[in-house]
């Protein structure tokens, strides 16, 4: 089984800071509330994380690969598990794309030294600052030299839809290295980023796990088919991470609709969107919508629009909207199982994934 | 069996120049007939395979090809139709985005001042 949303989290600063160049170790160590982040305007009501977990050495669950060994990987049998930044993600709306630089620098060695090396079975995502892209091309080009990692990680929110051609140089770099990129809900409206949606930073956490998470990866998912970015970069593969699903059929059918009657303000779409997303996209499943017993509609409009070879399992550990592994197999469609559990991922990530494996 | 095509007289080749197009009922069909840039004469069924819309009513532009972010002209025109947009190529009436969609073509021609229809 292979679980393609494992978020780790910062614990011990201090340790993390050790990875900063120490010409600007200080500054980072005084941002508040850490590392020059920028943070959620609301609070999840219970906290962000599973509440029945064990809290680390810095107070938060997920924080060594002791405590992900024993509360996931073990238990739940996870063969390989790709390791996505929690706070890290939002490096990429920081205003200071020099500090941004420095701060994805310095996780993505972290990253190598105190996860990768901790277990085999963990692979490594490169956070990058995309509001510089060349830089961001950079930190993929040095980081992408440890097989280990196996996708570069971007965040759902950002100044623009990835789609433009701003930021081309960091999607040739990750199709150079042969890395697919993630892109992981997150953090729209703060930062420099803008809102998901066009209306405004809502106010509840409830309408942003509604809405926010889900707009901003349609929106990367419909930008980056129609500025043809995988016609210019044909290798190139995404994996748009905790949007949720049931969305996407009606977004494939609006889109494909659309191109046939306005295909003359982007000629160079000589295919059909939803077939070349099929071919270059996959999802991942959580948080897969509860149906109130409507799981075989929801079912049967996946398949319609490429399920199961789409779809990647993801459990989200250790957030608190987590997918238990063994109740989404006991959910899926039989003949999907294998496919969704690890099938699709060996595909989408290729040798990296075998790099460094026991 | 299928009636033999012959020639139908539509319209006056100076309404179909002042209008740009005409349109007129053979058999019971409407069949519409567009000129292009160059003053040719396209005749289709007026009636579009995708949603029903009268066709003849939308408009003639060229094809337009591309590379991502440039534009260049393909060479030969499209109809667009005015519901939704969609493309039909004037020669075969195919519709290049979906292949399961094609409105009929007839071939058209001016001569001495008439506009004629072969359907």
């Amino acid at each position: 089984m292979i679980d393609c949303d494992v978020h780790v989290q910062i614990g011990d600063r201090e340790d993390f800071l050790a990875f900063v160049d120490p010409a600007q170790r200080e500054w980072f160590r005084l941002q508040e509330p850490l590392l020059g982040l920028p943070g959620y305007t609301w609070q999840h009501p219970t906290g962000f994380m599973r509440a029945d977990l064990d809290a680390g050495d810095g107070g938060l669950p997920g924080t060594s690969a002791e405590l992900v060994r024993r509360e996931l990987l073990d238990p739940y049998g996870v063969d390989l598990a790709l390791l996505t930044a929690d706070d890290g993600i939002s490096v990429s709306l920081m205003a200071s794309p020099y500090r941004a630089a420095e701060l994805a620098r310095a996780h993505n060695d972290w990253m190598a030294a105190r996860w990768l090396d901790a277990d085999p079975r963990f692979r490594g995502t490169i956070i990058v600052p995309a509001q510089d892209p060349l830089a961001a091309a950079a930190e993929i080009h040095r980081a992408a030299t440890d097989p280990r990692f196996a996708a570069v990680l971007l965040c759902g929110g950002s100044e623009r839809p990835y789609g433009e051609p701003r930021y081309l140089p960091l999607f040739e770099a990750a199709a150079e290295h042969d890395l697919p990129v993630a892109i992981h809900s997150g953090a729209e409206g703060l930062g420099i980023s803008s809102t998901s949606g066009g209306t405004g930073l809502p106010a509840f956490y409830l309408e942003w796990h509604t809405l926010g998470s889900a707009c901003s990866i349609m929106a990367h998912l419909v930008s980056l088919v129609c500025h043809g970015t995988f016609e210019r970069v044909p290798g190139l593969r995404v994996l748009l991470l905790e949007g949720g699903l049931a969305w996407l059929p009606g977004i494939l059918w609006r889109l494909d609709t659309n191109w046939r009657g306005l295909k003359a303000e982007a000629p160079w779409l000589e295919r059909r969107p939803s077939e070349v997303i099929r071919e270059h996209i996959a999802f991942t499943t959580q948080p897969l919508e509860h149906t109130d017993g409507h799981d075989d509609l929801l079912f049967e409009m996946l398949a319609a629009a490429g399920a199961p070879e789409i779809l990647c399992f993801a459990s989200d550990y250790p957030h608190w909207d987590f997918d238990d592994p063994a109740r989404m197999l006991q959910r899926l469609p039989e003949h999907w199982r294998e496919t969704v559990m690890g099938a699709t991922a060996e595909r989408l990530f290729g040798p990296r994934l075998g790099a460094g494996a026991v | 069996m299928t009636a033999a095509r012959r020639w139908h007289d539509v319209g006056s080749e100076g309404e179909l120049r002042t209008e740009g197009r005409l349109v007129a009922r053979i058999d019971g069909r409407e069949v519409g007939v567009l000129l292009d840039e160059r003053g040719a004469a396209h005749a289709f069924r007026n009636r579009c395979p995708h949603h029903g819309a009268p066709l003849c009513e939308g408009v003639l532009r060229p094809r337009l090809a591309g590379t991502p972010g440039s534009y260049r002209l393909e060479g030969g025109a499209v109809l667009h139709c005015p519901w939704h947009g969609w493309q039909f190529e004037l020669g075969s009436g195919r519709c290049p985005e979906d292949a399961r969609m094609r409105v009929a073509v007839y071939e058209a021609r001016v001569k001495d001042g008439r506009v004629l229809v072969r359907a």
